[in-house]
């Protein structure tokens, strides 16, 4: 059954079994990360170089114009901040067992709930900001859930709902900026801009979405470690048989897990609307859910190693133009980039799930004690 | 065969799980068998970074000479001098080389550069949200003339010449609803391009019927463009059929299997020259259409916005002619108009026609060719109107 085969919900992020030892096991955690990054940054130079540009200068130039500017240092926090909130939405899923590819279509939800909430209504600020943040979180809980319900009472795997919602969100917002919701009086497909009351403010030079984004990397940093109901999202992650028999709600719990992580990706498309593109249009949250997918990975499900994790991130997109206009390289190098970081960084988690799959079939022999 | 499936009475008789030669496993086994699973774990760790090396190698290459055959897209980025004539180019979302308007306009700004001996440059966006980083790069680099391509980046547009009043901004397909002074919005009237198509259309069906695939209903040029082309027909042929289709408005522009799919369902039904308008979209109507029998002969396809003979050559079997907006040259006028300061604020119309027959000229009659440069004649003097309007 798939709840309760481990070999489905132990990705080996929180607990290296000493059974499964090999050489990356010896290492700690961060080096993985850390080493998929640089090769990724290798073989990103290498590419550069055959387009003819030094690639020590194209670096300088894609992080000094990031970091070394007022304008880049907004750029990287306006960028990292849904990175943040879908790389905790991702994570929050993995550490319960839960493979959430969906967070692009919650955080689509969510922010076209956040820009429906901010524009719709006038309200004072204290009321109208907090407002119109929860319902966006609570949007993308609710989209979430869907899934979560189907995994949690039907065995139904997670990885094909969410993919599944995620085009029929891409579709809904779609509809929904096109004709309902849509600004009158002009062709583009978007909503009207959100009330001033709704919109997120900045404290000095830095936007509150994104002290918002760390604030609540710090709060899942501490909720799933010291807990109950973090406790619980873990156990299930790790073994929901021994979560069963230990008393927890195996079911009531992946529920709750995958309505979070909605909720998270839906706080990243909120914090997006109210805060930096002020109204909901469809192209402009492409594809950060799935950034949160390798954020996560970089971060192995670690909630605050999601900052540093979203910040190098932001800092790449951040920079990106620049590089193109300076160097002349296709932008599209950053994405190269990351996407090898992704797949070093996935490479020992698919290994380990390969090969434990046989090892599960091995020792399945020793839990006919239980039942 | 595997010990997984063994009911629970075999579990307390075998306390070591069997281990078939050809396998080891890691686990209640002897410790020696765990080397050749390490191995197996780092072959495959060793040939997916292999792949990805192979595969990323693959994509950069292609990008790097894709890149460089349009030129201006390397070298230091800011304008090399207060006296050399720098033209900037800022794409909407897409590439320089997408045959479509990205591609016309930085066409427009090249032969623009060559005439007035200046320097161009281009920037690719590929995120909405980057409209004004992008425009700023330019402005911050010093640069004289800025183009930017297509309506959705008309407000992006609009707050950067507000902000730079030095600086002239061709805004090339954005209707300047107010003028700025040192704006010019590079507009075309799409219906009178739609209405020839139309009009050279609905003298050579031979079956009654003629079609259009088009982009999203949101966007008013594509609108003007159908409603033109139904018009023409109409006046050519008032007993012609036309159906229109539009593109939900999401991608509405790079959808090509959606295109492909309704112009087959359009020439199923009947029509037997199908107009295709809408960026990509439009495009796999085209190449479908050149796909089917008859095509050349007795089916034939009309592009869009550009001579789509050149920029669509899997579409040449049945291209007609494809209803222009004289991009290119629009561009390169009003570049060259704003070198001198002369570029106006407001809404500039460039001109608008039909491309030449190419292979499908011996398949038009004389007197359908004649009639429809007499049309095209009317309709640049006034004394033709197509009565199309938006609303």
């Amino acid at each position: 059954m798939a709840t309760t085969d481990p070999a489905q919900t132990d990705l080996g992020f929180t607990d290296p079994d000493p059974r499964r030892s090999g050489p990356l096991d010896r290492l700690p955690a961060i080096a993985i990360p850390v080493i998929s990054v640089l090769l990724a940054f290798a073989i990103g130079g290498l590419l550069i170089w055959l387009q003819g540009v030094n690639p020590f200068r194209a670096y300088y130039v894609l992080f000094s114009s990031a970091l070394g500017t007022p304008e880049g240092l907004l750029r990287v926090m306006e960028k990292s901040t849904p990175l943040i909130l879908t790389g905790l939405a991702v994570t929050v899923g993995l550490r319960t067992g839960l493979f959430n590819i969906g967070a692009q279509g919650q955080l689509l939800v969510g922010a076209i709930g956040a820009a429906w909430a901010g524009y719709h209504f006038q309200l004072p600020m204290v009321v109208h900001l907090p407002f119109a943040i929860v319902f966006g979180m609570l949007c993308g809980a609710a989209w979430a859930s869907i899934a979560g319900a189907l995994r949690a009472y039907r065995h139904v795997s997670e990885v094909i709902t969410t993919i599944m919602l995620n085009s029929i969100a891409i579709a809904l917002v779609d509809y929904l900026a096109s004709r309902p919701f849509k600004e009158p009086d002009q062709p583009i497909s978007r909503t009207p801009l959100v009330a001033d009351s709704a919109t997120l403010p900045f404290f000095g030079p830095i936007p509150s979405g994104f002290i918002l984004a760390l604030l609540v990397a710090i709060f899942f940093g501490w909720f799933l470690v010291r807990t109950t109901q973090g406790f619980r999202f873990n156990t299930v992650g790790l073994n929901p048989s021994a979560a069963r028999y230990a008393g927890i709600p195996v079911k009531g719990t992946i529920l709750l897990a995958m309505a979070v992580s909605g909720g998270l990706a839906g706080l990243g498309g909120a914090v997006e609307t109210l805060g930096i593109t002020g109204r909901f249009e469809p192209a402009f949250n492409a594809g950060l859910g799935f950034d949160g997918i390798t954020i996560a990975l970089l971060a192995r499900a670690n909630p605050i190693a999601t900052i540093p994790a979203a910040l190098l991130v932001g800092t790449l997109r951040s920079g990106a133009a620049t590089l193109q206009f300076q160097t002349g390289i296709e932008p599209e190098v950053v994405d190269v980039i990351l996407a090898i970081t992704l797949l070093f960084v996935s490479a020992p988690i698919v290994a380990r799930l390969l090969f434990r799959k046989r090892n599960v079939k091995q020792t399945t022999v020793t839990s006919g004690w239980g039942s | 065969m595997r010990v997984g499936g063994v009911p629970p009475t075999r579990v307390k008789a075998t306390l070591r799980p069997q281990m078939s030669g050809a396998e080891s496993r890691v686990g209640v086994g002897p410790l020696t068998k765990g080397h050749t699973h390490m191995h197996r774990k780092w072959g495959l760790a060793a040939a997916a970074a292999a792949a990805a090396l192979a595969l990323a190698a693959c994509g950069g290459s292609s990008d790097g000479g894709d890149s460089s055959s349009s030129g201006g897209g390397g070298g230091e980025g800011d304008c090399p001098g207060a006296d050399s004539f720098c033209i900037g180019l800022v794409t909407d979302t897409g590439k320089v080389d997408d045959k479509s308007f990205n591609q016309s306009a930085w066409e427009g700004a090249l032969q623009a550069a060559q005439e007035t001996g200046g320097y161009a440059k281009y920037i690719e966006t590929v995120d909405p949200k980057d409209y004004e980083n992008n425009i700023n790069q330019f402005v911050q680099g010093g640069y004289d003339v800025i183009v930017t391509v297509g309506f959705l980046m008309g407000e992006a547009t609009v707050t950067a010449a507000k902000a730079n009043a030095g600086v002239a901004f061709i805004g090339v397909d954005q209707f300047q609803g107010e003028e700025v002074a040192n704006l010019t919005g590079l507009v075309f009237n799409e219906d009178k391009a739609g209405y020839a198509a139309g009009y050279l259309a609905g003298l050579m069906t031979q079956t009654g019927k003629i079609g259009a695939v088009l982009g999203t209903d949101t966007v008013p040029p594509v609108v003007l463009f159908g409603e033109g082309y139904k018009a023409g027909a109409l006046a050519a042929n008032p007993a012609v059929d036309v159906t229109l289709v539009y593109h939900e408005p999401n991608n509405a522009f790079n959808d090509p299997e959606w295109g492909a799919a309704e112009s087959k369902k359009q020439l199923e039904q009947g029509a037997d020259i199908i107009f295709g308008a809408g960026g990509n979209t439009g495009n796999g109507a085209l190449i479908e259409i050149a796909k089917a029998p008859g095509a050349g002969e007795s089916t034939f396809c009309i592009g869009v916005d550009t001579d789509q003979f050149f920029t669509v050559p899997q579409a040449a079997k049945c291209l007609l002619t494809s209803a222009e907006k004289k991009l290119t040259l629009g561009t390169k006028d009003l570049i060259i108009l704003a070198k001198d300061g002369k570029a106006p604020g407001g809404n500039f119309f460039g001109l608008t026609g039909l491309a030449p027959y190419h292979d499908t000229e011996a398949a038009v009659p004389d007197d359908v060719k004649k009639k429809v440069e007499e049309v095209i004649a009317g309709l640049d003097a006034g004394t033709i109107v197509t009565d199309v309007t938006l609303g």
